[in-house]
């Protein structure tokens, strides 16, 4: 029993860690200082927005429109940097422009009281959408050597963009496990009668945690957009699954009311090791795909599993 | 055709039990119960809430599996295992909350899994056909097109009925059929009922409104507290005959000592023509500081609708509510919390806990403004202000921060009562404080309870269990159909008295 319960609580580190040694150990290449800087840099989007993703998930909703503000805020941003060619104008609109289309995902969540999932799949066209407007359907490229250098500043040989996940982290972190709201949201998705019943204001709890992920993924966007040097519109919806996965993975019910950021973070490095582990054994894609979709369908089901023997 | 002659003995019973028994944990809701359902006959169930009449029907219907006793259909014994095997044998019941898909058809709804089917398609047509066949043999009749969520809960109620019959059942189980029906539905419902009868089904009939028990029953069993008092025919009882071998006598005494209340006490809660439409209307009444207040009443009179009301959960069509001289404009449960009132609600799964969170975090909940700090929350501060209370409310735990869900039931009650003791309130709402807690726990809340009203703190008890409301409350109120039909102080506070009320305007 209390194995159970602590292989329950810690598994997802246990895991990473355990990836982490075996690769080191067996395979060339992966324990070195460039690749583990690489590693860190390529999460740092990911993490950005999984943080914030993990809290809107724990308060028992979705958001599927992250991808959508992932394309759009670079766009806005890169608008704003042509024309006035002011680097911190143009991180501020970019990430205002997040804050804005996740105040409408609230609203029609919230208000509107349309499910999560249905309601930001619908905004994530209208997101996509803008981001043609913006952009008149073309690349777009910053005028200025320093756009680029808000993902790829280095500090004591880090990246800037993994440190701006790092604070990400730590300041999502905080507020979920140290604040009143945090609380609320853990409340607010455990069990919404009892929420509203011990004095929360549950709508107003959903809507706050919309609007922090809509910033936290235009941040990610523009961090992405500046590493790229150009931002483009698309359709694409692979970010969202992406974080997904990551949070999932991680045995962030998808139920609500249980979760931590700390375990989002595990697993993705847990994917991101094993995804690098695969291509440095050069394992066929085929198969790496294949074996991506067995490690997620094992994490749900066993959090499904645990669920069942408590009741 | 003459209705069936009921009393006569060679009238041959469908289903027999024998020393029936079922516990849920440590509640024994039947014990040794010995009854007949005569083919044909309506045979009503009656008793307090509790005492063992929906088990009883739930055990017919295979929703429970005995503990102990037999069971025989048609005189052969057998065991009734799953609602499958019962609505094969033809046994089928018609529950409060109906069961229906409501953006589907009449005909779909009652034709649900026995389909016609020609080769591997349901034949739409034959299936119509069988349902009106069925529709016109018993002559009731829906318009079988009609989308069922548009029907109102009467019409619905036929199709559920409909439905039944179109699966050949020989019993029906109504439990609490009229709760949600207007009064000439309700005439409708007992004609109906009494044409079943006299084309040989048998009707069980489980309903709190003894009138209608009396006026359309066969037989009457009375049931209380999971005993089988009697079974008796329907025109030897009267209504007071009832109530009296519901309610039965005085029992052991469980509960602590309560204060009495001086008269000159400051009013804490005054509640004046407080409405709400199809819940309660025009109550008003006050609370005293330190005053216990029982709010007795059956389910579906009100009680937790106006407990709701008054906790700012729910706003009132009509009516005013003032707390400490202060009048309540704003209905906001945070508001309410902030002036000084706490909520034990009724069902600790659905309504109060957070079963996968832990114990410090479940009782801290309404109140972690008390632990703000420049760093965040003060954890040291909660943890110890959480033990102290902890210990106050004699909650026994292995350690606060284990989940909630692996305490008993009666640990988990306390839990609300640890958190509502968090705020130090001025008046606590507890509704349905004791609901499935064995008797050590409920003498622990009790004592609670008592200790509250101790220190000047007032209680609203919200109670189904009359002997609860008599036990711990200085002065007693009484619900019956949204009505407050009785205040009763001092020696006028007896079960007697009580249930009187409680079925005054039933």
């Amino acid at each position: 029993m209390q194995l159970l319960e602590l292989s329950k609580k810690y598994g997802i580190a246990v895991i990473t860690i355990s990836l982490f040694l075996i690769l080191s150990f067996t395979t060339e290449g992966f324990f070195t200082e460039r690749n583990i800087r690489n590693l860190l840099d390529q999460q740092s989007t990911i993490l950005i927005a999984a943080s914030f993703m993990t809290i809107v998930i724990i308060s028992g909703n979705f958001d599927i429109s992250i991808s959508a503000i992932f394309v759009v805020a670079p766009l806005f941003a890169l608008n704003i940097e042509n024309a006035t060619g002011n680097i911190l104008l143009s991180v501020l609109g970019g990430v205002g422009l997040g804050i804005i289309l996740g105040s409408f995902n609230a609203l029609v969540v919230t208000y509107f009281k349309v499910n999560s999932f249905i309601a930001t799949l619908a905004t994530s066209f209208m997101f996509f959408g803008f981001g043609y407007l913006i952009s008149d359907r073309s690349l777009m490229r910053p005028v200025t050597d320093s756009y680029q250098q808000i993902a790829r500043t280095k500090f004591f040989d880090i990246t800037s963009a993994t440190w701006i996940s790092l604070v990400v982290v730590i300041v999502a972190s905080i507020l979920l496990t140290r604040t009143r709201f945090g609380r609320n949201v853990f409340a607010t998705g455990g069990n919404q009668e009892a929420a509203r019943l011990a004095g929360i204001n549950v709508p107003q709890v959903q809507a706050i945690t919309f609007i922090l992920l809509g910033a936290a993924a235009a941040l990610a966007g523009i961090v992405n957009s500046s590493r790229s040097i150009s931002a483009q519109p698309s359709d694409d919806f692979s970010f969202v699954f992406a974080v997904l996965t990551a949070v999932i993975v991680g045995g962030t019910s998808i139920m609500g009311g249980k979760g931590a950021i700390w375990r989002t973070v595990a697993a993705a490095f847990f994917l991101a090791f094993m995804n690098n582990g695969f291509n440095l054994l050069q394992v066929d894609p085929l198969w790496q795909r294949i074996i991506l979709g067995l490690v997620i369908v094992i994490a749900v089901a066993l959090d499904s599993w645990s669920q069942r023997k408590n009741v | 055709m003459g209705r069936l002659n009921i009393t006569e003995k060679n009238t041959k019973a469908l289903v027999t039990f024998q020393n029936v028994s079922k516990s849920f944990g440590a509640t024994k809701a039947l014990i040794d119960c010995n009854v007949d359902f005569k083919k044909g006959e309506i045979h009503s169930l009656v008793g307090e809430n509790g005492a063992g009449k929906s088990t009883l029907g739930k055990i017919i219907l295979g929703a429970y599996k005995l503990d102990s006793g037999k069971t025989y259909v048609d005189g052969e014994e057998v065991s009734i295992n799953s609602p499958g095997q019962a609505v094969k044998i033809g046994l089928v019941g018609i529950s409060q909350e109906l069961s229906l898909l409501s953006s589907r058809t009449v005909v779909d709804n009652i034709a649900m899994g026995r389909e016609i089917t020609s080769g591997m398609f349901v034949s739409a047509k034959k299936t119509k056909e069988k349902v009106l066949s069925v529709m016109k043999h018993f002559n009731l009749f829906v318009n079988p097109d009609a989308i069922v969520g548009s029907l109102s809960v009467a019409e619905q109620q036929k199709v559920e009925i409909l439905r039944a019959l179109n699966s050949n059942a020989r019993l029906i189980v109504f439990d609490e059929p009229t709760a949600r029906l207007a009064s000439n539905e309700t005439e409708q419902l007992h004609s109906l009922v009494k044409s079943l009868a006299n084309n040989g089904t048998t009707i069980v009939y489980i309903s709190h409104f003894l009138d209608e028990v009396l006026t359309i029953s066969n037989r009457v069993t009375l049931l209380r507290n999971g005993k089988l008092i009697r079974t008796n025919l329907a025109k030897e009882e009267t209504k007071k005959s009832l109530i009296e071998g519901m309610t039965g006598k005085e029992e052991g005494n469980l509960f602590p000592s309560i204060k009495l209340i001086n008269e000159s006490s400051e009013t804490v809660l005054k509640v004046e023509n407080l409405t709400r439409k199809n819940e309660y209307q025009n109550i008003s009444f006050e609370i005293k500081k330190g005053e216990i207040v029982g709010l007795a009443g059956l389910v579906g009179s009100g009680r937790s609708e106006l407990a709701h009301t008054i906790f700012g959960d729910k706003k009132p069509d009509n009516g005013a509510i003032s707390f400490c001289g202060k009048k309540i404009t704003q209905s906001k449960v945070s508001n309410s919390i902030n002036l000084g009132m706490a909520m034990v609600p009724e069902s600790r799964r659905t309504q109060g806990l957070f079963l996968a969170r832990s114990l410090i975090e479940n009782i801290s909940l309404p109140y972690l403004g008390k632990f703000l700090s420049i760093y965040g929350l003060d954890k040291k501060q909660e943890r110890n202000t959480v033990n102290e209370i902890c210990n106050k409310t004699t909650v026994k735990h292995s350690g606060i921060d284990f989940e909630v869900q692996y305490l008993s039931g009666g640990n988990q009650q306390k839990i609300l009562f640890a958190r509502a003791a968090m705020g130090k309130p001025k008046l606590l709402i507890a509704d349905e404080p004791t609901r499935g807690v064995d008797i050590g726990a409920k003498k622990s809340i009790y004592e609670l309870i008592a200790k509250l009203s101790d220190v000047g703190e007032s209680v609203l008890l919200v109670s189904s269990e009359i002997e609860e409301i008599i036990g711990m409350s200085n002065r007693v109120l009484v619900m019956s159909r949204g009505r407050l039909s009785a205040q009763l102080i001092g020696t006028d506070i007896n079960k007697k008295t009580i249930m009187e009320a409680a079925f005054k305007y039933n």
